[in-house]
């Protein structure tokens, strides 16, 4: 079979690689075959960065800087790390942050980490060089330089050394470029033949690092490019063996926090502003604690107790610490900072709709919204995005100047007399509306400007009302799990866009498991369609995807 | 007197030669109307100021046209600043077969004289990089972007396509990046270049000899990004050789003491009302130190977030949501909002003019753009788009004109703003759009 093939002269070039390092401590393998392609290159996010730098030299290595902004786009700001480059603005921050990483690595307090130590620190030492550029080069690249690239980083070494009359800043220097290639900061998934038709798959250095930030959220250790190294991972066996230590490890709530803090949107809590006069209680680190309780429930729920992920639309067990205390107005168990709590069946909440974060993120600064709330709704958790209202939309009859007191809820519900709004409103609006009983910073209130909230909706058909209905419709409802399934498929390969069709026996198992998290996870791991691409693009698409680049 | 090659080829041409070749002829061109102190060329600066949601139509536009024009109600906080000023009405947003992205057309069309066709992206370099390009070379930093609600996003400077140039979100960064590390005050008497630059400069020029490998294996869009990448890596080893040189200065400025800690910047007015005015002092100096030669300034995302403590809905919301008071004929509350966009617009020409430069002020060797979304939010309206432009260009641009409609497509504005700061540039924008005639009455 021609995978085995492609993984043997993999394995072969390897071992080579290896034969290399046990040698002269050198891991170099030669220039990659030129039936491999480049099909995805996405830029690390901050976490991942930062997570990586951890990893590699050790927490004590700080990293001091600006990271670009991402961009949401198909629900997930995962998608556009494979979209956007690097900017002036940017680069100039990951310069600054090599040279201080590297400054850092070299400095006297952490040389005995290095796998080497020159004779005399003033004179240049070819092998020991050689050594350290050639580890943190498997490292940060995920994969071992080549001869030449070594050659190439051994030979700035070699130069700043002599001119400084310095080893470490010849180090220095070497350790500083690796950082600022695109080889580090970009994270690439190389295909290669599949054997099956006109399939390609993942290298086994692509798998490794594919594999490490979908559960992890860093860079592969040294285990999993070992196994990407001798050729396992491309194996069913290697790669089982694999998924499942990762997966066993507690590292794998970093994972899926990432996973989740992207699929909840909850970077918006970075840029959430309250009405300080009307909303006094919203102070500064709500929003951190806000997004924090978020996290510890979905991962408490579907990772540590293994629950069914729909329960994230129903359960009242949450966890708070002593500033959301007092946002939902309940005594706090004071046994450290954070402290589970279960609502009282008549307190309205539901899930993750009811918690400050979902609340507050998706209102406006001093008033809730109906709208945005339904719109984020059935976006997040049904992937179903609403387009722009149109330009010239009338609002006169959604603000009906001469009853003021009309709420919030009659004039959106002018909106469905109208075709036009209606197609976007009747799915949106009742999403919201059902959720009116907590106002813009997550608090419950039995009115709204005097009027007696009615939370009450209906949606094709279906009637229920307050936010606990809300989580019924949605635990319920089979898009739902499906749309997270969907969006963990493109969270992991952000190149491909995956439809429900794509990964049939996936979703099997997830369902069969009564939608449990890690049967997703792993089922999904170890499918070929998890690690599949497409044949090349055709040209033309290609040549479009430029275009809108420029 | 002490001339030496740098002020020489300065005094050619704005010190473009000293480190690209312009055509000659341009060279000739660009030297047209160049403000000298002492002999010195003083360089010309260019900026924008973005605010979202527009103005009130009927509350902004004076009467009448040229430099008569009396005072308007939403113009009133710039009045000090009259002089010094150009206002443009009645311009049109002509899309042709393009959508009306909301909240972005409008603002991508005058900032690029190109009709988007992607919301959140641009399909051109926008202006404050064309002219950068031009005038910004030789200096640290080609561009400098600083976001007062505290947000990276919210900045309206792209190199093209979906990147933006990340804005400064608080005071500190903004600092930091200005005035931190790397930064030697010209102001100062002690200068020498710092060793650790030439040694990062070395590393910067090895990643640069890596494009070649790295562009191998690449389907074209992914080329297209590693383009960028090596072009931003091109523009830090720039930045490296500018902090080996000393900058030439005229202001008189004192950098002030890092803030010993960071101000909350975020939508609401009082952390907008004191955030804006410390950004644009710092913009300011940075621009007064030669810093930088272009400096962006952006007050709120274009579906302007901005408001008041007590008013459940806030700006954007306003524009949607408010009646228009039949007396009055306007949405009141949503004109209110206007009025403080323009105050912090104010306090933005108010620092650049505090800087005294040659004869005049920093302001009047700088261009600032200031413009917006749309032209009547209600209703996402982009045609009528209102654009100001502040400060002289050396004394190339004539001030205290309000330019009336006249059918001119908003990419004209941005022509002349290129003439006036001596880019070399016969059209500028694309389908109708493009325009050849920039208003050659407020050239000088």
């Amino acid at each position: 079979m021609q995978t085995e093939k492609v993984s043997v002269q993999r394995a072969v070039r390897s071992a080579v690689g290896l034969i290399l390092v046990l040698m002269s401590g050198e891991a170099a393998i030669a220039a990659p075959p030129a039936e491999s392609q480049v099909v995805s290159l996405r830029r690390l996010t901050e976490k991942e960065y930062r997570n990586s730098i951890a990893d590699i030299f050790g927490k004590e290595i700080e990293v001091r800087g600006s990271f670009e902004p991402t961009k949401r786009s198909n629900g997930l700001a995962a998608v556009s790390t494979a979209v956007l480059s690097v900017t002036p603005v940017g680069f100039e921050s990951f310069s600054k942050m090599a040279n201080d990483i590297a400054a850092q690595v070299t400095a006297d307090n952490y040389r005995a980490k290095l796998p080497c130590a020159p004779k005399d620190p003033k004179t240049y030492d070819e092998a020991c060089s050689s050594r350290i550029i050639s580890h943190y080069g498997l490292l940060l690249f995920r994969r071992p330089l080549t001869g030449a690239e070594l050659d190439k980083r051994v030979g700035l070494s070699r130069r700043i050394a002599g001119q400084t009359n310095d080893f470490y800043a010849g180090v220095r220097s070497s350790l500083s470029m690796l950082l600022q290639l695109p080889d580090f900061i970009f994270r690439s998934e190389v295909a290669i033949p599949s054997g099956k038709g006109k399939l390609r798959t993942l290298d086994s250095y692509s798998r490794a690092t594919v594999l490490s930030y979908l559960l992890w959220n860093t860079t592969p250790d040294a285990e999993l490019l070992q196994s990407a190294q001798s050729g396992e991972l491309n194996t069913p066996a290697g790669l089982a063996k694999q998924v499942n230590r990762l997966m066993a490890s507690p590292k794998l709530d970093a994972g899926m926090r990432a996973f989740f803090d992207d699929l909840l949107q909850l970077d918006t809590l970075d840029t959430v502003s309250k009405d300080s006069l009307l909303y006094p209680k919203w102070g500064s680190g709500m929003a951190d604690s806000a997004r924090e309780e978020t996290l510890r429930t979905v991962t408490g729920l579907a990772l540590h107790d293994n629950g069914d992920i729909r329960d994230l639309m129903t359960t009242r067990q949450t966890y708070i610490d002593r500033k959301l205390a007092v946002l939902y107005r309940v005594p706090f168990p004071f046994t450290g900072d954070w402290a589970k709590v279960e609502f009282p069946a008549d307190s309205g909440r539901s899930g993750l709709l009811t918690q400050i974060s979902t609340l507050s993120m998706f209102s406006h600064p001093g008033r809730s919204s109906p709208t945005k709330r339904g719109v984020a709704l059935a976006d997040i958790f049904l992937c179903l995005p609403t387009p722009d209202p149109p330009n010239d939309v009338d609002f006169a009859e959604v603000n009906d100047a001469n009853n003021p007191l009309k709420t919030l809820r009659q004039r959106l519900l002018s909106h469905a007399g109208n075709k036009v709004c209606a197609a976007c409103h009747d799915r949106s609006d009742p999403l919201g509306l059902s959720l009116e009983a907590f106002d813009t910073i997550g608090g419950f209130r039995a009115t709204d400007n005097g009027e007696k909230i009615d939370a009450s909706a209906t949606i094709q058909g279906q009637s229920f009302s307050g936010a606990q209905g809300l989580g019924q419709y949605l635990h319920d409802n089979p898009r739902y799990p499906a749309c997270v399934a969907r969006r963990l498929h493109t969270y992991g390969r952000s190149a491909q866009r995956w439809t429900m069709d794509d990964f049939p026996d996936t979703y099997k198992a997830f369902q069969s498991s009564g939608f449990r998290l890690r049967a997703l996870l792993k089922s999904m791991a170890l499918s070929d369609s998890f690690y599949a691409v497409p044949p090349p693009e055709n040209s033309s698409t290609d040549t479009a995807k430029a275009a809108a680049l420029h | 007197m002490k001339i030496d090659r740098r002020h020489l080829l300065r005094g050619t041409c704005q010190g473009a030669m000293a480190v690209m070749g312009l055509p000659f002829l341009d060279c000739f061109l660009n030297s047209k109307g160049l403000a000298q102190t002492n002999g010195r060329p003083l360089p010309t600066r260019f900026g924008t100021f973005f605010w979202g949601c527009g103005l009130t139509h009927s509350l902004w536009i004076p009467k009448t046209a040229g430099t008569g024009w009396e005072m308007t109600v939403q113009m009133k906080p710039l009045a000090p600043f009259r002089k010094k000023l150009n206002l443009f009405s009645g311009l049109r947003v002509p899309l042709d077969s393009k959508p009306n992205g909301q909240h972005w057309s409008g603002l991508a069309a005058a900032s690029t004289g190109i009709a988007p066709s992607k919301s959140g992206e641009f399909e051109s370099k926008t202006i404050d990089q064309q002219v950068g390009e031009v005038i910004g070379k030789g200096v640290r930093f080609r561009s400098v972007s600083a976001s007062a609600s505290g947000d990276p996003k919210q900045s309206y400077s792209s190199l093209g396509g979906a990147n933006i140039l990340p804005a400064e979100p608080t005071p500190l960064s903004l600092y930091s990046r200005l005035f931190g590390p790397g930064f030697q005050d010209p102001t100062k008497g002690e200068w020498k270049p710092d060793p650790r630059i030439l040694m990062q400069k070395s590393v910067l020029s090895a990643v640069s000899e890596d494009r070649h490998r790295v562009m191998q294996n690449l389907g074209s869009s992914d080329r297209a990004r590693m383009d960028q990448y090596f072009t931003s890596v091109r523009q830090t080893e720039l930045q490296m050789e500018a902090e080996l040189q000393r900058p030439t200065i005229e202001a008189k400025v004192t950098i002030p003491e890092p803030p010993s800690k960071d101000l909350v910047a975020n939508n609401a007015w009082p952390n907008l009302e004191v955030v804006t005015p410390l950004m644009a002092r710092l913009g300011a100096m940075a621009l007064a130190t030669d810093q930088t030669r272009v400096f962006n300034l952006s007050v709120s995302s274009p579906q302007n977030q901005m408001f008041k403590p007590g008013d459940p809905l806030g700006f954007h919301q306003s524009t949607h949501e408010e009646s228009v008071d039949p007396k009055l004929g306007y949405q009141p509350r949503v004109a209110q909002y206007n009025l403080e966009s323009m105050q912090l617009f104010a306090a933005l020409l108010k620092e650049l003019d505090a800087i005294r430069e040659g004869d005049g002020t920093l302001l009047d060797q700088s261009l600032f753009m200031a413009f917006t979304d749309q032209s009547y939010a209600r209703i996402h309206s982009v045609d009528g788009l209102p654009i100001l432009t502040a400060g002289g260009a050396s004394g190339r641009m004539k001030t205290g004109y309000h330019m009336v409609g006249d059918n001119s497509p908003v990419s004209r504005v941005g022509l002349t703003l290129q003439k006036a700061l001596g880019v070399s540039v016969d059209s500028w924008g694309k389908d109708s759009l493009q325009v050849r005639t920039p208003y050659t009455e407020l050239l000088a």
